[in-house]
């Protein structure tokens, strides 16, 4: 049984234990990306390093057995320091935005894609509902805002910006819109609009400069064919406006443990910015899964998960070093692999790499 | 070895296969043949996919299909493990293809403009490899092992040596003069009473430099004048910078040899010493030459009148400073021929060790003599082997690590070309200390000598019955086989060699647990290296205490090293631990070649790190080479001159690491990555002084955090020269490169001293330099594309090379 201590707390553990889990039964937390109790040890994040202080070596704890005489330091300037660079690493090869540009730049903070979801599907309803609820009793502040949203709003590279603000006053309720700023009229910007209070806004990460061809990706996200309306006068041109929004904002951007990882270890929003990093690429199987190759951090959960599937294709991983990623084997087609287990695919990827491709905007959370 | 070319265009899809129904049956039946051969199991799909090359020439995905339908092996597994090689292709090649080394010696003497050079000739398109009729492909590769000979190209089995930007298309042009006409049978057929012998290197240095045609020469010549005399074809003499290599050895003991020969010298030199042969019109030739001799490789026209002494002088100072014991015996022995090896005390070693009534003694006798590993870490052997030997296990298992893919090493190769009986011999005490009874060779599938060499061993080893069943009545088992690696750099570290061998992707675990208590099919697995081996059988014979003399206090016994770039004399050599870094260079060596001035020694290939001059007096020493920064490595030693750029060398190991992570950790597959980010944008001048210490907190950062040897040591190239040349790394902020290396940084002009030759013009490629009769010249540095060739042709060295951003 080895005896160790972990931040100079003793413990003893049964052989075999990882260092990782001691730490768990003394109350210690160490992070980890890579590492589920459903499959092996793959030990490829390493943002679970930890120091063992008599030898000096750094080991990820999430696999290093718990040993005899060992010292282990969690907790150090050291340590974290190394952790924050992997998730830096990581972050720095995530070419992809866990909030969309327009509600970044939004003063208010609106979760302007949600909106634009549920107006998409047609519910009406719930999309009134929550542009109450983030108002919060208060004017909409888009009526005296330059609209800095449409400014940003990738859909402007492609064609045009989507008319974000007149959705945005079409939808929200006649009470929030009359409680105005008096000098406002229409849509013509005010010359000192009154400032929302800001909000405090989450770490996040940037998709950074994209191609062409990566821009056309994101037409994915849309129906191709909808038409596009400027002025919003009634339900069915907000629908169609609506649906032209490529849902630039992350499906898992409030379930992802690296942003939770960035924000915990308050790293700066940082932008993809490794050169010839891989194109961004939006591959799904139709109303079912989509997988988003930039926002894959090759922690291999996914691979391992389905590995030993006799009975249908599993994902796996082709290549080798910085351009190792996650693929169907051979040539099938993406949409044979993992039927049985999408579900579970989903739930284990700890970013939003995998996802389901359309859920039901209504179940979303809202802020 | 890695292979840039064939593979990245295609890295991230897997060719559907145009063949039409009737062209796939021919697939379909190749694969049904090659499984039948291999067998079925999931650890068979590198064998499988190597053989369906070999025959296919590609690996179209109908194969791959079909693999999966009549194996074990999953869809998941063959797309991960053929995408992850190197070594296979998934699109057809050309049906010759230029392997174009990038090895570290080839790469300080400027392969990337030989790269460029093909590409221009062959005028292959931006992300094109191969000719649109499909005669040639280009291929670059990250050692050819012939790094003497730098720089070097390999066309299909033709190895050309010291090829120019400009030359490249007379290599070409030589090539397929040669695939035209019928090569000779160099059978050998000896008779049987013999005045005289004659020895020449096989080695793949001496196969490059030519040493096959020369032996076509000698047999015809020994037939012109019926000449009483042996051919023997033997191993790596280690002097690689001046082959061929032919020795004649006359009266059994009067040895004379000949270095650089060439085929029109065989029968002057063979015509001296071996009678009959009239030699009067020999003597006609020209004496001017022998002031050339061996201080040239080409200009070297008559060996056959240069004194004795003269002759050998380079040779004797080359080896007087060298200790051989893993290469005892070198030039020598014959590496096919077991006779040869028992007559020459070969197995002695071993059959004393049968005698032992505790075989655990002999692990005290490895423990005591203080022997490390030579793959580079340094972990003492003896204790690797007690571990071992305590680790329970139905079976266990011995490997010979020689999946050497350092760039600019190849002491693996050669010991394994030249001494298979001494490796195995070596394997057997290890088996026969530690109870193991099988043994497995793992060769890089780029060493198809070694291989050969290797397998031949084997059988004659087993009808000899050294290796089977209850060896000579002992009770002692072992059995050999080989794993032919498909070209992985990150496999020479043993956990992924493992992976590999189990047909997955190279991808190493941590450690523990250790392969020497869980390893190959999770059994106990030793895996050492081919010089520790090979050492093994030297020190049984001598003792311990004859070993521990030799080396430092922790560095016991000798090194081998593989000595190239910008020394006058490279090789293959073996030194005592302790000799210092300026002995190698210098007295081994002889120095810089044409009076440039020494700079640096690369030590450890993409683990190791440059030591400037300043510190070569540093004696070669596990610790002390990490106390400044480098490590022992695998052994490659590369001499850098003042035309070498720090920033550069660093960009260029990087390069490669970046290349061979499995892509498994973070801080290997990101981390050195934006290293390299950062490198490259020293190179051309972008980066900014705040870079630097960005870089150097990195470099820190993956050497702590990397799961495995690769990414832990991969910064080292950086660190070395961060810490010994900083001053150069701020010079490339300020967009200055002092040895003019970097590209992006200069350009080409043509002074005053231009006669206005033409030559220049003649030469340039891209038409940049005008063609102007007795007129100075002038380059258009729209046009130029900095080839290097004007430069090279230039009579008169009226160009120059100088910084664009240079200072007045």
């Amino acid at each position: 049984m080895p005896q160790l201590k972990i931040d100079n707390k003793e413990i003893i553990t049964a052989a075999g234990t990882t260092i990782q889990e001691a730490a768990k039964s003394l109350g210690i937390f160490i992070p980890t990306l890579c590492h589920s109790d459903e499959v092996e040890h793959y030990t490829s994040c390493m943002v679970c390093m930890v120091k063992d202080q008599v030898t000096g070596r750094f080991l990820p704890s999430c696999t290093a057995p718990a040993m005899d005489g060992m010292n282990i330091d969690t907790t150090s300037d050291e340590v974290t320091d190394l952790r924050k660079k992997s998730v830096e690493l990581l972050l720095s090869e995530h070419r992809a935005d866990c909030e969309a540009p327009c509600r970044l730049v939004c003063p208010a903070g609106y979760n302007i894609p949600l909106l634009n979801r549920l107006i998409a599907s047609g519910n009406f309803i719930k999309a009134a509902a929550l542009s109450v609820d983030q108002t919060k009793e208060e004017p909409l502040w888009c009526i005296n805002c330059p609209g800095y949203c449409q400014n940003a709003c990738r859909r402007k590279k492609v064609d045009t910006e989507i008319s974000i603000k007149n959705l945005q006053i079409y939808i929200s309720p006649p009470e929030n819109k009359s409680d105005n700023n008096t000098e406002v009229t229409g849509s013509q910007p005010a010359n000192k609009p009154a400032k929302p209070p800001r909000k405090n806004k989450r770490f996040a990460s940037l998709t950074g400069k994209m191609t062409e061809s990566e821009l056309k990706e994101w037409l994915k996200e849309c129906d191709a064919d909808n038409k596009r309306f400027q002025a919003i006068s009634d339900n069915e041109s907000a629908r169609q406006e609506a649906s032209a929004c490529m849902h630039c904002d992350c499906r898992a951007s409030e379930n992802c443990d690296l942003r939770e990882l960035g924000e915990k270890l308050a790293l700066k929003n940082t932008s993809g910015k490794l050169v010839n990093s891989e194109a961004i690429k939006k591959i799904n199987r139709t109303a079912n899964l989509i997988f988003e190759n930039a926002k894959c951090i090759k922690c291999g959960l996914c691979v391992r998960l389905c590995e030993d599937s006799t009975t249908e294709p599993a994902l796996c991983f082709i290549n080798r070093g910085f351009v190792t990623i996650l693929s169907e084997p051979l040539t099938n087609s993406f949409e044979d692999v993992l039927k049985s287990k999408t579900k579970e695919c989903i739930e284990i990827c700890p970013t939003g790499a995998l996802s389901w491709f359309k859920s039901d905007p209504a179940n979303e959370t809202k802020l | 070895m890695y292979s840039k070319g064939l593979k990245n265009k295609e890295e991230n899809t897997i060719a559907e296969c145009n063949c039409t129904g009737s062209d796939m049956t021919p697939v379909i039946s190749v694969v049904e043949e090659v499984v039948a051969f291999t067998g079925r199991e999931k650890d068979k799909v590198i064998p499988i996919l190597q053989e369906i090359q070999k025959r296919l020439n590609y690996i179209p995905s109908e194969a791959l299909k079909h693999i999966c339908k009549i194996t074990e092996i999953t869809p998941g597994q063959i797309s991960g493990v053929s995408t992850f090689y190197s070594q296979f292709r998934h699109i057809p090649a050309g049906k010759h293809i230029i392997k174009i080394c990038q090895g570290t010696a080839c790469h300080v003497k400027g392969a990337n403009l030989v790269s460029d050079a093909f590409r221009r000739e062959l005028k292959l398109a931006q992300d094109s490899v191969t000719t649109s009729d499909m005669l040639f492909s280009v291929e670059e590769v990250a050692c050819l092992g012939c790094c003497t000979l730098a720089p070097v190209v390999q066309i299909d089995e033709k190895t050309y040596g010291h090829v120019s930007p400009a030359g490249v298309d007379m290599v070409i042009a030589d090539f397929l003069s040669q695939v035209s006409s019928i090569k000779k049978s160099t059978e050998l057929k000896n008779k049987s009473s013999v005045a005289s012998e004659i020895r020449i290197g096989l080695g793949s240095c001496c196969v490059a430099g030519g040493s096959r045609e020369i032996l076509s020469e000698i047999i015809d010549i020994r037939q012109k004048y019926d000449l009483d005399v042996v051919l023997k074809p033997v191993g790596c003499v280690g002097v690689c910078n001046q082959t061929p290599l032919m020795e004649i050895i006359t009266g059994g003991s009067s040895v004379s040899r000949y270095t650089n020969v060439r085929k029109d010298q065989v029968e002057d030199i063979i015509l001296k010493h071996i009678k009959p042969g009239s030699i009067n019109k020999m003597l006609k030739l020209r004496i001017n030459d022998l002031v050339d001799t061996f201080v040239s490789d080409r200009k070297l026209n008559n060996p056959a009148l240069v004194p004795h002494e003269k002759r050998e002088e380079i040779l004797i100072s080359f080896l007087q400073n060298q200790l051989h014991i893993a290469t005892e015996k070198s030039g020598t022995m014959s590496p096919e021929s077991l006779d040869e090896y028992l007559l020459l005390d070969g197995f002695s070693a071993f059959n004393k060790c049968l005698l032992f009534s505790d075989q655990g003694e002999l692990i005290n006798i490895i423990r005591e003599s203080g022997l490390r590993g030579r793959g580079g870490a340094g972990f003492p052997t003896g204790k690797k082997w007690e571990i071992f030997r305590n680790s329970v296990g139905d079976r266990k298992y011995v490997v010979c690590n020689g999946d050497e893919g350092d760039p600019g090493a190849f002491m693996d190769r050669m010991l394994l070309e030249s001494f298979p009986f001494r490796i195995i011999e070596g394997m057997l005490i290890a088996g026969l200390a530690t109870g193991a009874e099988n043994g497995i060779f793992y060769i890089r599938a780029e060493y198809p000598l070694a291989v050969s060499r290797i397998r031949n061993a084997i059988s004659l080893c087993h009808k000899e019955g050294l290796i089977g069943d209850n060896i000579k009545g002992t009770g002692f088992s072992f059995n050999i086989s080989i794993f032919e690696g498909a070209g992985a750099f990150v496999c020479g570290e043993e956990t992924a060699l493992i992976a590999s061998m189990e047909g997955k992707r190279g991808t190493p675990h941590l450690r523990p647990p250790f392969p020497a208590v869980k390893g190959f099919r999770e059994a106990p697995t030793l895996v050492n290296n081919v010089e520790t081996l090979s050492l093994i059988s030297w020190i049984i014979n001598h003792g311990a205490e004859e070993f521990k003399k030799i080396g430092t206090a922790e560095s016991k016994g000798t090194k081998v090293f593989a000595l190239a770039g910008k020394v006058a004399r490279g090789g293959l050599i073996e030194v005592a631990m302790g000799t210092t870094i300026r002995d190698i260079v210098e007295n081994i060596g002889n120095g810089v070649a044409r009076g440039r001035k020494f700079k640096a020694v690369q030590i450890g290939g993409p683990s190791g790190g440059c030591i400037p001059e300043s510190l070569a007096d540093t004696p070669i020493d596990y610790e002390e080479l990490i106390k400044l920064g480098a490590m022992m490595g695998s052994g490659g030693l590369v001499v850098l001159d003042d035309a070498d750029c720090m920033v550069d060398m660093a960009k260029y190991f990087l390069t490669f690491t970046h290349q061979q992570s499995c892509g498994k950790c973070t801080f290997c597959r990101v981390g050195t990555k934006k290293m390299l980010d950062i490198l490259e944008r020293l190179s051309t001048g972008k980066a900014i002084s705040a870079e630097l210490d960005e870089l150097e907190a990195l470099c820190s950062s993956v050497a702590k955090g990397s799961l495995c040897g690769l990414g832990k040591s991969a910064p080292n190239p950086v660190i070395t020269g961060l810490r010994y040349f900083r001053e150069e790394y701020e010079e490339h902020t300020k967009g200055i490169c002092r040895a003019k290396k970097c590209q992006s940084l200069v350009k080409y002009m043509i002074s005053e001293k231009c006669t206005g030759c033409t030559k220049c013009s003649q030469e340039c490629p891209v038409n940049a330099i005008a063609f102007r009769p007795y007129e100075k010249h002038e380059i258009d540095q729209q046009l130029c594309t900095k080839c290097d060739n004007c430069r090279i042709v230039c009579p008169e060295n009226a160009i120059e090379i100088v910084n664009i951003n240079a200072t007045a």
